[in-house]
């Protein structure tokens, strides 16, 4: 009976068309570095994150390594990953981050801040000579954000770093236009930070680019929270915004900044050891885990440059990036 | 245009031009054409650039004495004869084309006397700093972009007395000018009369002295087009950008003291051309608005015209250059002795944690926001007429009398910015630790913590906070602000009935207005922070759904800040005349909702309603049952016929939905002609929250008989009346509502 029936086996592949968007914008290329230092390139996306069936991603999002001059804020956890000897003199904490992979430097100036040590202008000034001298990697510099403080030590350094594009920041609301001026007179480029507010975002880089600063040496940072602070609000943020770039609003077609890393490094899941819930885990891994997921998350939401801290996050990062953009 | 100033101004121009043209053949002959032009201060610092004001306008790089041939021809090309006796009105063009001539043929001066090496200039004992250096620039240009030092002021001349130059300057000071000094009457300047009294001059004082001739005036237009190098990204040769990036970002000005000159004139000429303005401390001929700089172009101030001591006429006579600049000045924040910032905001003060309470339950509260002339305001002033806070006996005889009058003059403030800025009364105030504002105009309600009240809180100091908030935030369109506080009945009931009329007055001027008259409607997308694709879009009959944006006020909004969340909607086609909808407004709200919402009507509540945001004043729901609509309204907590209360339906529809058959509106909507016109208005409605009906009773009932339903109210059912739609029918049908009998609904 079986024999009489014959059968024919033919698997059917349907044709399956993957939905595409198309977009009409995009987000501009920031060029960071020059005058004898290396030059990275952010931003130039056509399509959203890792989307590149739908468009163009230029140049993948790039991971940019903390260092302080005052380093007492972050967890020991943290900074034995590093050394001691490291993390006490920013140039070679620089160096060995340049070593480990960083394309860019973020130097955050912490000991200016005035409910720290309080230094001025000529610490601030020597931290950065010593970056500069370490690495020759492009550069990003942060103030202890506080208006006044910022505006007083940030202005000399974009004069002693004329013409290297470095990132200043940060341009708040209320605190925007000096800053911005300095980046106009020594060519620089500002990072214009809002409170998680996607109008706020808009804008701020209206603000600073009317002044004079050119959308192409603006970076925004929307802000963000670590992974269980409030990321959600970001990922929504980051996202809405690089929507908005990609359909053609030219004011947020600007390359997106996030720190990740700093954000993780302040929470407690990442500083605390000790009693603690059982099912949190061992610390070592837990702190970086949360770093990791917390930059993972924000990358694909839209963040073009991400800020991280732990040695082994920036690998880990480095290679999800590389494997995502298929290289 | 003046044709004393235009013959004036021809002959200074020939003057000067004919010295370089003198000095420069010399300067071939001595120094040959091969010899070095360059630009430095007292101090040998740097100046890059070349010659700047002709870099700027020719493009042309000087860097030695044969590179000025081709400048000095190109101005001797600008000069145009004198005009001739019978000639009235001279051209102001020519005028000002004398003025760019007279420009680079005083740097040609200035720049073979450097290479003569008789720059920076020396007179005795004294140095003049001539061109300022780039670090200083760079330094000063951060604090002009900033705003902390608005621009620089170029004091030409002398002064009427040694006391007066000092305060002159001072008073220029304290307004963050820089201070730019040249020129001389009969050989005497400002500069020597400031020596004399022991002032200090240079970088540190931000007094620079040029030279004690007219022509190193010069070197202040350098200044201004080196700053649109440094700051305007403006490229050389490009004039147009130069001078239009100083017009508005450079907010200088030249105070002649003394009498005028052709070189003088020719120069100030040069410098209109830069949007910078003069006034003269002596009689002159006026160059009023021509729009080449903001407001006029010369003024005369003659000093002895000016009442006061020498400190009081130095102070107005710079007031006015100020004025005339059209320059903000930043000021600090009020000195308070409470706290101040948007986190006391939502601030609630209690009953008993009050040390006094004016309007509501305690008295009218009327508060008013009108324009005045320059002159009726005197700017910072704050007056309370009757008792403050600490002469009233709140406890014990609690009613209270409160009119709060603000009066704000601008040159750009015009009658319909009036309620945008009284508005903000009530975000201002609320900043204040301490202090709660609720309400409006006739309503305004406010209440005084003990606490702030102990600290030391009295009503002068929200005078205040408004005159720095105001100039702060505003700047654009106040120059000057004043308010008067009323705590006494009299003059408050005075101030109430103006109040009404004005109110009124306001509220006639948007009813009057049509859709159909205008071409344009406003967006409003403040709510997008939390309803992402939510789009307001604003008509003259239809104000936001919060209640708080009306149409005039989006434009009025949009013209202050014209990249804020107001943007104009041009209607486009019509493409739907009943529903309201229209070409322009859907392609607004598709590119503005996140591609969201691909059509949006005006006029309709069932075929592609408006989106709804959290903050709507009132919702209104379609009843089936009924065959019509339901109305509740923000202050209703109660059970409505549609079987949720408000809040439970804004969870359904809120957050920037679009669902047809609900939607969420502002109060006075109802009032409109085309509150859903599509659907069939007014009598649509089948219920109302109790609160509403109240409150809008009397325009109601106006609007019930304008559409010949002269009874509808009363067969309007409420909170009161029922809440359930079982409940509803029967009273509705006990009444003879019209919606029963009209066309179905769906
Ligand atoms: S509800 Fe009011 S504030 Fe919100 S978008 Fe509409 S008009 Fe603007």
């Amino acid at each position: 009976m079986l024999d009489s029936i014959k059968f024919k086996l033919e698997v059917v592949v349907p044709e399956v068309e993957i939905p595409k968007e198309k977009w009409t914008g995009r987000v501009r290329e920031v060029k960071i570095g020059g005058k004898g230092r290396k030059e990275v390139v952010v931003g130039g996306a056509t399509a959203m994150p890792f989307l590149d069936f739908e468009g163009e991603i230029p140049n993948p999002p790039r991971v940019a390594v903390e260092v302080r001059d005052d380093p007492s804020g972050f967890p020991p956890g943290l900074l034995s990953s590093w050394g001691d000897d490291v993390v006490n003199d920013v140039g070679s904490w620089a160096k060995k981050a340049a070593e480990l992979g960083a394309e860019i430097i973020t130097l955050r100036l912490t000991s200016a801040h005035p409910e720290g040590q309080n230094t001025g202008v000529e610490e601030a000034k020597s931290a950065v000579d010593k970056v500069l001298s370490a690495v020759d990697l492009p550069l990003m510099v942060i103030g202890p954000e506080i208006a006044d403080k910022d505006n007083e030590i940030l202005v000399p350094i974009a004069d002693l770093a004329e013409g290297q594009r470095i990132v200043l920041g940060n341009c708040v609301e209320n605190n925007y236009k000096t800053i911005a001026a300095a980046c106009i007179a020594a060519n620089h480029i500002a990072i214009a930070k809002t409170p998680l507010d996607i109008n706020l975002a808009k804008q701020l880089n209206v603000q600073v680019s009317d002044i004079g600063v050119p959308l192409e040496s603006i970076l925004m940072d929307a802000d963000m929270g670590a992974l269980g602070y409030g990321i959600e609000y970001a990922i929504s943020i980051d996202e809405r915004l690089k929507l908005a770039a990609l359909m053609g609003d030219s004011v947020t077609a600007v390359p997106i900044i996030n720190h990740p890393g700093p954000e993780t490094w302040r929470q407690k899941e990442a500083k605390v050891s000790e009693g603690v819930p059982e099912s949190w885990g061992g610390y070592d891994e837990r702190a970086l885990y949360w770093e990791e997921l917390s930059a993972t998350s924000i990358i694909h939401s839209g963040a073009d440059v991400v800020t991280l801290c732990h040695p082994k996050a920036v690998e880990y990062i480095k290679s999800m990036i590389a494997k995502l953009m298929g290289q | 245009m003046s044709r004393f100033i235009a013959a004036s101004t021809a002959r200074g121009a020939r003057q000067v031009i004919d010295k370089a043209d003198n000095m420069l053949k010399g300067a071939l002959d001595s120094l040959g054409p091969d010899a070095p032009v360059e630009f430095k201060d007292r101090s040998g610092g740097p100046t890059a650039y070349y010659l700047p004001v002709i870099y700027g306008y020719l493009g042309h790089k000087v860097e030695k004495v044969g590179d000025l041939q081709y400048p000095l021809d190109r101005a001797k090309s600008l000069l145009a004869p004198e005009p001739d006796e019978n000639m009235w009105l001279p051209y102001l063009g020519e005028t000002l084309d004398a003025g760019v001539g007279t420009l680079w043929a005083e740097e040609i001066i200035k720049g073979i006397e450097f290479a003569q090496g008789k720059q920076p200039e020396a007179k005795g004992d004294f140095q003049f700093n001539g061109p300022i250096d780039d670090g200083q620039l760079r330094s000063w240009g951060i604090a002009m972009v900033d705003g902390s030092m608005p621009g620089f002021a170029v004091v030409i001349g002398e002064a009427p007395s040694n006391q007066a130059a000092v305060r002159i300057v001072r008073e220029l000071q304290a307004r963050g000018q820089l201070v730019f000094l040249s020129g001389n009457v009969n050989g005497r300047s400002v500069v020597d009369q400031l020596l004399e009294e022991g002032v200090d001059l240079g970088y540190p004082t931000y007094t620079v002295s040029f030279g004690s001739d007219t022509e190193s005036t010069v070197y202040a237009t350098g200044y201004a087009t080196r700053a649109a190098f440094s700051f305007g990204n403006v490229t050389p040769g490009d004039w147009r950008r130069v001078l239009l990036y100083n017009k508005f970002r450079c907010f200088a000005f030249a105070l002649v003291l003394g009498p005028m000159d052709d070189v003088k004139w020719a120069t100030g000429a040069g410098a209109i051309d830069y949007g910078f303005p003069a006034i003269a401390n002596t009689m002159v001929p006026h160059i009023l608005p021509t729009g080449v700089t903001r407001y006029e172009d010369v003024i005369s101030e003659p000093w002895d015209d000016i009442p006061g001591d020498t400190n009081e006429k130095a102070k107005r006579l710079i007031d006015k250059c100020i004025e005339v600049r059209g320059i903000k000045v930043t000021i600090p924040q009020p000195e308070l002795p409470v706290t101040y910032g948007p986190a006391f905001e939502g601030e609630v003060i209690r009953r008993r944690d009050m040390q006094v309470e004016f309007g509501s339950k305690s008295g009218p509260g009327v508060e008013l926001l009108e324009m005045k002339d320059t002159d009726a305001v005197e700017d910072g002033k704050c007056e309370v007429v009757g008792p403050d806070i600490d002469e009233i006996d709140f406890g014990n005889n609690p009613n209270t009398y409160f009119a709060c009058k603000i009066d704000v003059a601008g040159r750009a403030m015009r009658d319909e910015f009036e309620p945008v800025l009284e508005r903000q009364l009530h975000n201002l105030s609320n900043e204040v630790e301490g202090y709660q504002h609720q309400g409006q105009r006739e309503i305004t309600w406010i209440r005084v913590s003990k606490k702030a009240y102990e600290a030391g809180l009295r009503l002068k100091h929200m005078g205040d906070v408004f005159h720095t908030t105001f100039h702060n935030q505003f700047g654009s369109i106040v120059d000057k602000i004043q308010t008067t506080f009323y705590t006494n009945q009299e003059d408050v009931e005075k101030i109430m009935e103006y109040a009404r009329d004005k109110y009124r007055e306001r509220d006639e001027r948007i009813g009057g207005l049509k859709d159909e008259s205008v071409d344009t409607f406003y967006s409003c997308t403040l709510c997008q922070s939390f309803a992402p694709t939510h789009v307001c879009v604003i008509n003259p009959e239809r104000p936001g759904l919060c209640g708080a944006y009306t149409w005039l006020d989006c434009r009025a909004a949009y013209e202050i800040n014209p990249r804020g969340p107001n943007q104009p909607v041009e209607k486009g086609k019509c493409l739907d005349e009943a529903k309201g909808e229209f070409e322009g407004v859907n392609q607004f709200v598709y590119d503005n909702s996140q591609r969201t919402v691909e059509r949006m009507t005006l006029y309709s509540l069932m075929d592609a309603p408006m989106t709804t945001c959290g903050c709507c004043e009132c919702n209104m729901v379609l009843i089936p049952e009924a065959n019509g609509i339901m109305i509740v309204s923000r202050e209703d907590f109660g059970e409505t016929p549609c079987g949720m209360k408000f809040t439970t339906l804004m969870g359904q529809i809120g957050g920037g939905q679009q669902s047809p058959g609900m939607m969420g509106h502002g109060k006075r909507f109802v009032l409109s002609e085309k509150f859903i016109s599509a659907e069939g208005g007014l009598r649509r409605v089948v219920w109302m929250s109790k609160p509403l009906k109240e409150e809008l009773k009397d325009d109601l009932q106006q609007r019930c008989e304008a559409i010949g339903e002269p009874d509808l109210m009363d067969k309007i059912a409420d909170g009161d009346i029922c809440t359930t739609v079982e409940d509803l029918v029967p009273f509705l049908e006990e009444k003879g509502h019209p919606a029963l009998s009209m066309e179905s609904m769906i």
